[in-house]
């Protein structure tokens, strides 16, 4: 590994927490993650795991309510407007009156020396767009806008791409298309993290997966690596029959350390955590549950279980 | 400024008929109503005749549903994830509001314009001084209004805010002495309204600050010129205030 100066993303410690009218939402709660130049990264987590958020303190969207951020080794807000990085947002807008080449061409004017004709038919090639340069947004799939926030995403000619979320309502074979040319980008050298909740696409065209749920990392590592870390290390006990006992034990397995998820399956409760002997060890002797066995599971399985139990 | 968005804002508007309607045929329909067709018309409201003193009301309300429409719009837009899509480019916040300001600006040129050459073909008359200096208070106090049009698209949040604006301008029209000339209580009420200091400073060239009533020519009851400058200026001061207090309220994601 190289200094600072190779490391295409850097948080340190990084919390946010919105303050809504039911009170205080803890998106973000710790995390420390570093992407080097040249890496492919998935950050793999459920619906409201923080994935958003801590992409929208990387691209200078919001300010970590703690801890630090460096793009490159500069602020955020600095790095994009220094165009060294370029997101495709999940809810990024599109103004639906205008053409696929006007929206590009609006986007390329807000750079130094990007604003060229040339610049936007490279892109819109290169996005697979350039057959809908005539269209308006309005008339324009799902799919299709996806892909034009890519094209505007490629203006730049960033150094890291962030996708978030990118083929969400795409169907099959548009989800192959845009992997394809995320692929070419990534092959051109480009930095590229993505968020998504579907395994396979993470498992497929990332070198590397972080697992996040909670607002926490929970798993990093290989594909394999997250596999092994994860999977087979599931330990489920019998949940007693009482309600009132059954809810008191899953509250006292929550609060163990190291616990990372906990599912309840009618009449098991599914535990998941890194030290399984240790939750083991907690269950029978302060615990007093019964019945335990270590679950064998498949990476879905072990995801769900990881993620379902943080997302409470 | 960034001329290329401002020319692709230009085309947008453009292609938007049904705003273009209200925008630029609407007040110019209504000037012929109010003004080009009444046998008043022809009376002296001071500088110029009755039919340039509607004609510069109906430029007025023209101007100020063109502007609100800007601002209105530019909020709810915002709103929608096209900030975050801008929030990816090095454009800065001062920069998108230059845009939408000048873009305001030329758009309330539309009907003002419009009723402008109306106004020549079909009677209104007054001295050059008047009809210039008229008009270009018209266009000069219109962008104040892109801020009326932002600060309630920004307190609303959904895309019903640019229709609200649109009745909230007929309301503050009727209050501002636009349609109907104001007697009483209710002209006193609404000398504290946003469109009657504006309007009353677009018609002071030609009234020398007489108020309208239904025979036309000055009353008894006018108006020194400081009110609707301190009406314009208190209102401009609340509406920026008012506007700069919702964007920051509305930053980050929604």
């Amino acid at each position: 590994m190289d200094g600072a100066a190779g490391a295409a993303i850097e948080l340190v410690g990084l919390e946010k927490t919105f303050r809504t009218k039911d009170g205080e939402v803890r998106a973000v709660r710790g995390v420390d993650l570093r992407v080097d130049a040249g890496e492919v990264v998935a950050l793999l987590g459920p619906n409201g795991a923080g994935k958003t958020t801590t992409l929208d303190v990387v691209l200078g969207l919001t300010e970590p309510s703690a801890g630090t951020a460096r793009v490159f080794g500069r602020r955020p807000r600095e790095a994009v407007t220094a165009g060294r990085v370029a997101a495709v947002l999940q809810t990024g807008g599109l103004l639906r009156d205008l053409t696929v080449a006007e929206t590009v061409r609006l986007v390329a004017s807000t750079y130094d020396g990007r604003g060229g004709a040339d610049v936007v038919d490279d892109v819109l090639v290169r996005a697979g767009v350039a057959h809908l340069a005539g269209r308006l947004v309005s008339r324009c799939s799902g799919g299709e806008q996806q892909r034009l926030r890519f094209a505007l995403a490629l203006v730049p000619d960033p150094d890291l791409l962030v996708l978030d979320e990118p083929t969400a309502g795409m169907d099959v074979t548009a989800r192959r298309d845009f992997w394809a040319a995320m692929h070419a980008e990534a092959a051109r050298g480009r930095t590229v993290v993505f968020a998504t909740h579907y395994l396979a696409e993470a498992g497929t065209s990332a070198d590397r997966i972080v697992v996040v749920a909670g607002g926490r990392v929970v798993a990093d590592g290989s594909v394999d690596e997250v596999r092994s870390r994860v999977a087979g290390r599931s330990v489920s006990v019998d949940l007693p029959a009482d309600t009132g006992r059954g809810d008191r034990l899953v509250t006292a397995v929550r609060r163990l350390p190291g616990v990372v998820g906990v599912v309840v399956e009618g009449s098991r409760l599914r535990v998941s955590a890194p030290d399984s002997d240790a939750v083991a060890r907690a269950l029978l002797v302060d615990l007093g549950a019964t019945g335990l066995e270590v679950v064998a599971g498949s990476l879905d399985d072990a995801f769900a279980t990881l993620t379902e139990g943080e997302a409470r | 400024m960034n001329t290329t968005y401002l020319r692709l804002e230009l085309r947008r508007f453009a292609r938007d008929r049904v705003n273009l309607f209200f925008v630029a045929v609407l007040p110019a329909f209504f000037y012929l109503i109010f003004g080009a067709t009444q046998d008043v018309g022809d009376r002296s409201a001071g500088d110029g005749n009755v039919s340039l003193l509607i004609l510069v009301s109906m430029a007025a309300y023209g101007a100020v549903t063109a502007t609100t429409g800007v601002g209105g719009s530019a909020a709810v837009e915002r709103m929608q994830g096209w900030g975050r899509q801008l929030g990816l480019t090095p454009l800065r916040d001062s920069g998108f509001v230059a845009v939408k300001a000048t873009l305001a600006v030329l758009v309330a040129v539309v009907p003002v314009g419009l009723i402008t050459v109306l106004g020549l073909l079909t009677g209104a008359e007054g001295t050059p001084r008047a009809w210039v200096l008229s008009l270009l208070g018209v266009l000069a106090g219109a962008w104040v209004f892109a801020l009326l049009g932002l600060v309630v698209g920004l307190a609303l949040r959904t895309e019903g805010a640019v229709g609200a604006t649109g009745g909230i301008v007929v309301v503050l029209g009727f209050l501002g002495n636009i349609f109907v000339p104001l007697s009483g209580v209710l002209l006193d009420i609404a000398r504290f309204t946003p469109l009657y200091g504006y309007v009353a400073l677009a018609r002071y060239p030609i009234t020398g600050g007489a108020v309208p009533d239904t025979g036309g020519a000055g009353s008894s009851t006018g108006d020194p010129l400081w009110l609707p400058l301190a009406n314009l200026g208190a209102w401009t001061l609340v509406l920026a205030v008012l506007a700069v207090c919702l964007v920051r309220r509305g930053r980050g994601r929604q």
